[in-house]
C-alpha cells in the first residue's frame, strides 16, 4: 500500500522486528502502524464488533482503528508506538475488538 | 491529590509549535517547565520528523524547515521535556491541575500550579458513505507516513475533501513524483468566489495563502493531475477494502477505480482535555466546529491557558506566536507586582496575531464545507465508526426523543467506543441542530470523562508502586 521513496530521501536506519513471527527490516523511525501499513498494507487489521474489515485512518491516535499486538501485550495503538530493534508485533487478525 | 504526584510550577501538553514556543520562552524567564508529548521526538504536526528529516525539502516545502530554528531553539533551553508521555487524565484542583501521564506503560501524577494546553488539532470526522472501509484514509495520515518514514502511495490515490492540507499533500506526492490520479475538491461551493470579493482586507492579509494555493492547483494541472472542483457526492465502494470512488461532479456520478481514498476535511481542536476539564466552549460558525472559550490572553480557567490549534485553527505561525503569548500570561501572574498593561512584547505578538487571524475568514470560507452534508447521505452511512451506527439508527433516536447527544449516546452507544466520540461528536451535535430546529451552543456536546486516552488496568496500578 505504502512504499518507500526512492528520491532525494536520507538513508534510513533500519531495525529488525518480528511481524507474526516473521523478521522484517524496516526503517526506525516509522510507528508499529506504519511499518505493518508498509510491509503488508491494510491486510490483517483486527475487525471490528460487527464482523467488518477495519484498518488505521488518523495515524496519529484518534481512531482507534491500529490496534495491534506489540510484545505480548494486546491491543496496543500502533500508530503512537515507535518500532525497535527485537520488537514482536503481531496483527490481532480476524480478532474482534475487545471491549 | 494523590500524596505521590511529582509538583512542576508550569506543566505544558504538547511540544508542537505553540507548546515549543511556550517553553522556550518560559525557559528564558528562568522557569523550567514541564512538557509532555505523546510522540518520541518533538514537533508536533507540521514539524512531526524534522528532528530527523525523512524526506527532502523539496518535496516538503519551505515551511516544514522552518521549525527548525525552533526545533534547536526547544532542544537548547532548560526545559522538562518529556516524549513518549500521554497525558490521559487531568483535573482542577485548589492550587492547579492534576494530571495523570502513562509514559512506557507506566503512570506518574503530577500536580502542576499552572498548565497551558497546546495539544494541537485533529483532522474532522466527516461521514460519507464507506468511510470506515480499510484502503479510506485521512489525508493528514498519509503525509505522516511520507514525514515518518518517506512511504508514498504504491498505487496513485484519489484525494478528496476540502482544506489547505489536501492541496498540500497533493503537491508533496507531485514533487515526490508520485502525484495523485485524481484530487475532488469539496469545498462549498457558494462562498468559493464571492467572499473573497467581499472581504478585500482579508484577500490583502491572506494573498500569500492564495497565491500558494493557486500555485500549488496550476502545478497540478501542469502536470496532468485532473482537480474536479464543486464535486458534491462521495462514496467508497469495494469488499474487504476500497475498490473504487463515486462522486458527483456538475449533477452526475463519476466512478473512478482506486485501492487508497485520501479524505481530508478540515481540522478542528482536539477537545479531549479542554472537555473533559468541562471548559466552556461555543460553535465558531467559521471554522465550523466547537472551540473552547479564551479571554485575551489565552486564558480559559483559573491557572489555565490554551494556545495554538487546540484554542482554534490558526495555523502553526499563529501557534507560535501563541505558545509565547500564554508564557507571557503565566509569567505575569507570577510577577510580584503585575501590571495591568501588557509589555511592548505582548502588545507586539497580540498585533501580529490579529493580523494573522484577519486572513482565516477568508480561508475558512473558501474552504467551507456543505453544511448540510450530513443529512443529506444515505441512513445506513455510519457516524460512529466504533460502535457501527449509522445516520438513520440515529434518527430514529431523535424522532423517538433522544433530544441531546449525551441521550443519543445512551440510545444509540453512539460515541461509546474507544475513539470517545471525537470522530462523531460534531456529527451528532449537527445532526440534532438541524432536526430540533436548535443551535450547535443550545445542543452541546458529549460528557467526556477521564481517561482520555485508553489506559489499561496494569498500567494504573503501576501508579501506586512507585
Ligand atoms: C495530521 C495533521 C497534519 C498537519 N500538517 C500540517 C502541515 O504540513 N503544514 C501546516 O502548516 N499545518 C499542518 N497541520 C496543521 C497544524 O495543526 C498546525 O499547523 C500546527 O501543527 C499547530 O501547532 P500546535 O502546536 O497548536 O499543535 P500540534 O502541532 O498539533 O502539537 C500538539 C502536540 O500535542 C500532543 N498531544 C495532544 N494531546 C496530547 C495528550 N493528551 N498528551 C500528550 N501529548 C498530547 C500531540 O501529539 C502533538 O505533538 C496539520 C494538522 C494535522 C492534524
Ligand atoms: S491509526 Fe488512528 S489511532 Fe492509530
Amino acid at each position: 500500500m505504502f512504499r518507500r521513496s526512492e528520491r532525494g530521501c536520507a538513508a534510513p536506519r533500519q531495525v529488525t522486528v518480528w511481524l507474526d513471527g516473521q523478521p522484517c527490516q524496516v526503517p526506525d523511525t516509522l510507528s508499529v502502524a506504519a511499518a505493518v501499513l508498509h510491509l503488508h498494507g491494510w491486510q490483517g487489521y483486527r475487525r471490528h464488533h460487527d464482523g467488518s474489515t477495519r484498518a488505521p485512518l488518523c495515524m496519529m491516535g484518534v481512531c482507534q482503528e491500529c490496534l495491534i499486538s506489540i510484545d505480548g501485550r494486546p491491543n496496543r495503538q500502533g500508530c503512537l508506538e515507535p518500532v525497535y530493534e527485537g520488537m514482536r508485533i503481531e496483527r490481532q487478525q480476524g480478532e474482534r475488538h475487545a471491549d | 491529590m494523590p500524596t505521590n504526584a511529582r509538583p512542576t510550577e508550569i506543566a505544558i501538553v504538547g511540544a508542537g509549535p505553540a507548546g515549543m514556543a511556550a517553553a522556550i520562552r518560559l525557559a528564558e524567564a528562568g522557569l523550567r517547565p514541564v512538557v509532555f508529548d505523546l510522540n518520541a521526538i518533538p514537533g508536533g504536526q507540521i514539524y512531526r520528523q524534522l528532528a530527523s528529516p525523512q524526506v527532502d525539502a523539496r518535496i516538503m516545502g519551505q515551511e516544514y524547515l522552518r521549525g527548525r530554528e525552533l526545533l534547536a531553539a526547544f532542544d537548547r533551553a532548560a526545559i522538562d521535556y518529556r516524549p513518549d508521555s500521554r497525558v490521559w487524565w487531568t483535573q482542577r484542583e485548589d492550587d492547579g491541575y492534576s494530571l495523570g501521564v502513562l509514559q512506557h506503560g507506566r503512570t506518574q501524577h503530577w500536580q502542576a500550579r499552572r498548565l497551558i494546553l497546546a495539544s494541537g488539532a485533529m483532522e474532522r470526522g466527516w461521514p460519507f458513505p464507506g468511510w470506515q472501509l480499510p484502503g479510506v484514509m485521512n489525508a493528514g495520515a498519509a503525509q505522516i507516513l511520507l514525514k515518518q518514514g518517506a512511504l508514498l502511495p504504491e498505487t496513485p490515490p484519489v484525494l478528496a475533501g476540502s482544506g489547505p492540507l489536501l492541496y498540500l499533500l497533493a503537491w508533496q506526492y507531485l514533487r515526490a513524483g508520485r502525484p495523485p490520479q485524481l484530487v475532488l475538491d469539496m469545498a462549498s461551493p457558494s462562498s468559493r468566489y464571492i467572499e473573497p470579493l467581499r472581504r478585500p482586507r482579508g484577500a490583502w492579509l491572506g494573498r500569500g495563502y492564495l497565491a500558494k494555493g493557486a500555485r500549488m492547483i496550476a502545478a497540478l494541472r501542469r502536470a496532468g493531475v485532473p482537480v474536479r472542483r464543486r464535486v458534491d457526492g462521495l462514496q467508497a465502494e469495494g469488499g474487504e477494502a476500497v475498490e473504487r470512488v463515486r462522486y458527483r461532479h456538475r449533477g452526475r456520478w463519476h466512478v473512478q477505480s482506486t485501492g487508497l481514498l485520501l479524505g481530508h476535511f478540515g481540522i478542528t481542536p482536539e477537545p479531549q482535555l479542554a472537555r473533559s476539564l468541562q471548559l466552556a466552549h461555543a460553535w465558531h460558525h467559521s471554522q465550523q466546529c466547537f472551540l473552547p472559550s479564551r479571554g485575551p490572553t489565552l486564558q480559559a480557567d483559573e491557572s489555565l491557558w490554551i494556545a495554538g490549534d487546540g484554542g482554534g485553527i490558526g495555523g502553526a505561525l499563529n501557534a507560535e506566536r501563541e505558545g509565547r503569548l500564554a508564557a507571557l500570561a503565566v509569567l505575569d501572574t507570577m510577577a510580584e507586582n503585575a501590571t495591568a498593561t501588557p509589555s511592548e512584547e505582548a502588545q507586539a505578538l497580540r498585533r501580529a496575531r490579529r493580523r494573522d487571524l484577519a486572513a482565516r475568514p477568508l480561508l475558512e470560507a473558501m474552504f467551507r464545507l456543505p453544511d448540510d452534508w450530513l443529512s443529506t447521505q444515505p441512513d445506513t452511512t455510519l457516524v460512529c465508526r466504533c460502535e457501527s451506527v449509522s445516520r438513520g439508527e440515529l434518527e430514529s433516536a431523535i424522532a423517538q426523543g433522544g433530544a441531546g447527544p449525551n441521550q443519543l449516546k445512551a440510545f444509540t452507544r453512539c460515541g461509546m467506543g474507544p475513539c470517545q466520540g471525537r470522530q462523531c461528536g460534531e456529527s451528532v451535535n449537527r445532526l440534532l441542530a438541524g432536526r430540533l430546529g436548535q443551535s450547535h451552543d443550545a445542543v452541546g456536546y458529549y460528557h467526556i470523562r477521564p481517561p482520555v486516552h485508553s489506559v489499561t488496568l496494569g498500567e494504573l496500578a503501576t501508579a501506586q508502586q512507585q
